[in-house]
């Protein structure tokens, strides 16, 4: 077996708040040109209000331009994937990408602000998201899993569904489907996992039910950074961001999830602490890997069109999608940003098999639990893997920590 | 490989009266869900301030007291399970300051356009926390 799955005893995913793809590392192709981003120079355009042409501009602010929170609800990423004039009840729709800007417009009726849906980050501006990107695994056809917003797409990272919901209200889920969490806990062998929450103020998004019911799986993003210290980490990490500006004990707290408004440099300085609590201890840099990941694309643009999916056995009837047709869950929602870190990954690592959010609970439940009977949704059990399971045959064409001898020249940052 | 700098948000950054967005919203209608199952002695009837909020700090306020009696009722259940005497558990008081000020304000002008409602109480705010 590859010595890097062999030694691979820790999976720790975080993951941040709205941001697409194209907009956070789109400027790597200029770079890389395996990386599917944008240059200048490239076809893709949107069409604004008037029907003219919108390129994309490398000209995203940290905070401040992104206001009002542009709408990523089931029927704005509708017009957003499928362009205007599109019709939900209309079969064989194919995306085309072209309707972010006029998304964006239809908020403020502003020609000039809608425009700013198509900006994104020059390299320079995301030292630390970049950088991984560069020197790890980057995945170029990572989606989100619901064209639509944040609580269904964290649901699917801990679920591997939505349980038929495609909007931000609570989610009771079935017994019959368990958490990724709860598979692993009671497992026979038992593993380990924890939800590290950034602090009681920020709490948990989307599993308010587990902490309320299994709160033994909870612990805080200081608790992380202990475990990590003490080589304590459990099997499994599932790390959230802090989703508001607060006082805490130690004073004043800014967000750093990266949900717009929020400042996307405060995410940067989050992503690297996270990265180097791992680093710094030895022996957890060499058997742990992570994966950063953004839980939806939050409006912005990009590119790549989403592509279809097996269907889930749940629908979202037509009053709850707000498009008046049902949604079966059969395709897959706006690209997002993810990156596979580990000193076993090759630098400058693209990788283009198609994922989404239950690629997650699909490779974690592979890994630590192997092959497991109980009920998984649908789109799960079709969903890949990012990650081969330990004690099999393994394809090398599929397997991201392919290297021989541990890399000593991974980035630090002063974080 | 050289140690790489990582810019800090500005201390402007911070805004704790940003207006909610929808997924802080969300985030507070989940932990109301939450709350409302808890036993009656850790809620805090707060149903008026969760419809008032306005502003990312005052969610984050909910939020966090939710999230405390949430572990308070978990910590308490486990000393039971183990035969050990409850600890007081003081009824949770969440500083509503935005509410109970606009609340003392209109108070205020009430008493002064009509002496005879001075003593007369608010009955959608709760005392302040000492």
């Amino acid at each position: 077996m590859p010595p890097g799955l062999d030694r691979l005893q820790h999976i720790v995913v975080l993951m941040m708040e709205n941001r697409s793809f194209d907009h956070m590392l789109g400027s790597l192709k200029a770079v890389n040109p395996k990386i599917d981003g944008y240059v200048d120079g490239d076809a893709y355009t949107n069409p604004d209000a008037n029907n003219n042409p919108v390129k994309p501009q490398p000209s995203a602010k940290f905070q401040g331009q992104l206001q009002p929170d542009p709408d990523h609800h089931f029927p704005a990423v509708d017009l957003q994937i499928f362009g205007k004039g599109s019709d939900p009840t209309a079969n064989n729709r194919q995306p085309n990408m072209q309707g972010f800007v006029a998304s964006y417009f239809n908020q403020q009726r502003n020609l000039a602000h809608s425009q700013m849906i198509m900006y994104y980050f020059p390299k320079e501006n995301l030292p630390v998201l970049t950088t991984l990107a560069l020197e790890f695994a980057v995945f170029n056809r990572w989606f989100s899993s619901i064209p639509g917003p944040t609580i269904c797409n964290r649901a699917f990272a801990h679920y591997g569904t939505s349980f038929g919901r495609v909007d931000l209200n609570p989610i009771y889920p079935p017994e019959t489907i368990k958490s990724v969490y709860t598979r692993l806990i009671h497992n026979d062998p038992k593993r380990t996992a924890k939800v590290y929450y950034y602090d009681t103020t920020s709490s948990t998004m989307e599993v308010a039910n587990l902490l309320q019911n299994q709160p033994e799986l909870f612990g805080t993003y200081k608790q992380f950074l202990q475990d990590c210290d003490n080589g304590d980490l459990p099997d499994y990490s599932f790390i959230e961001p802090n989703y508001s500006d607060h006082q805490s004990d130690s004073g004043a707290l800014i967000a750093n999830d990266q949900h717009p408004d929020h400042n996307v440099r405060a995410g940067e300085v989050f992503i690297a602490q996270v990265y180097q609590a791992i680093k710094n201890n030895p022996q957890l840099w060499e058997s742990t890997a992570l994966l950063i990941t953004y839980d939806e694309h939050g409006g912005i643009f990009d590119h790549v069109p989403p592509p279809g999916c097996v269907a889930d056995k749940f629908k979202a009837d037509g009053n709850a999608t707000g498009v008046g047709v049902d949604f079966h869950f059969d395709r897959l929602g706006v690209r997002v940003p993810t990156i596979l870190i580990s000193p076993w990954i090759p630098a400058g690592t693209v990788e283009n098999r198609v994922f989404d959010h239950a690629s997650i609970p699909a490779t974690i439940t592979k890994f630590f639990v192997g092959n497991y009977s109980a009920d998984r949704s649908p789109r799960e059990i079709a969903a890949d893997i990012f990650i081969e399971p330990q004690g099999a045959a393994v394809d090398p064409a599929r397997n991201l920590l392919s290297l021989d001898m541990m890399r000593a020249d991974c980035p630090d940052f002063d974080a | 490989m050289v140690l790489i700098r990582v810019p800090r948000p500005p201390k402007s950054a911070y805004d704790p009266d940003r207006p909610v967005g929808s997924l802080l919203k969300s985030q507070v209608e989940h932990m109301r869900e939450a709350e409302s199952k808890l036993p009656l002695r850790y809620r805090h009837e707060i149903e008026t301030y969760v419809k008032a909020v306005r502003t990312e700090g005052e969610a984050a306020r909910y939020i966090q007291a939710v999230h405390k009696a949430i572990q308070q009722a978990h910590e308490e259940a486990d000393r039971e399970r183990r035969g050990l005497k409850p600890a007081p558990t003081p009824k949770p008081v969440i500083e509503i300051a935005a509410v109970a000020d606009e609340a003392a304000e209109r108070k205020s002008n009430s008493a002064r356009k009509h002496p005879a409602a001075k003593s007369q109480k608010s009955p959608r705010t709760k005392p302040r926390k000492k």
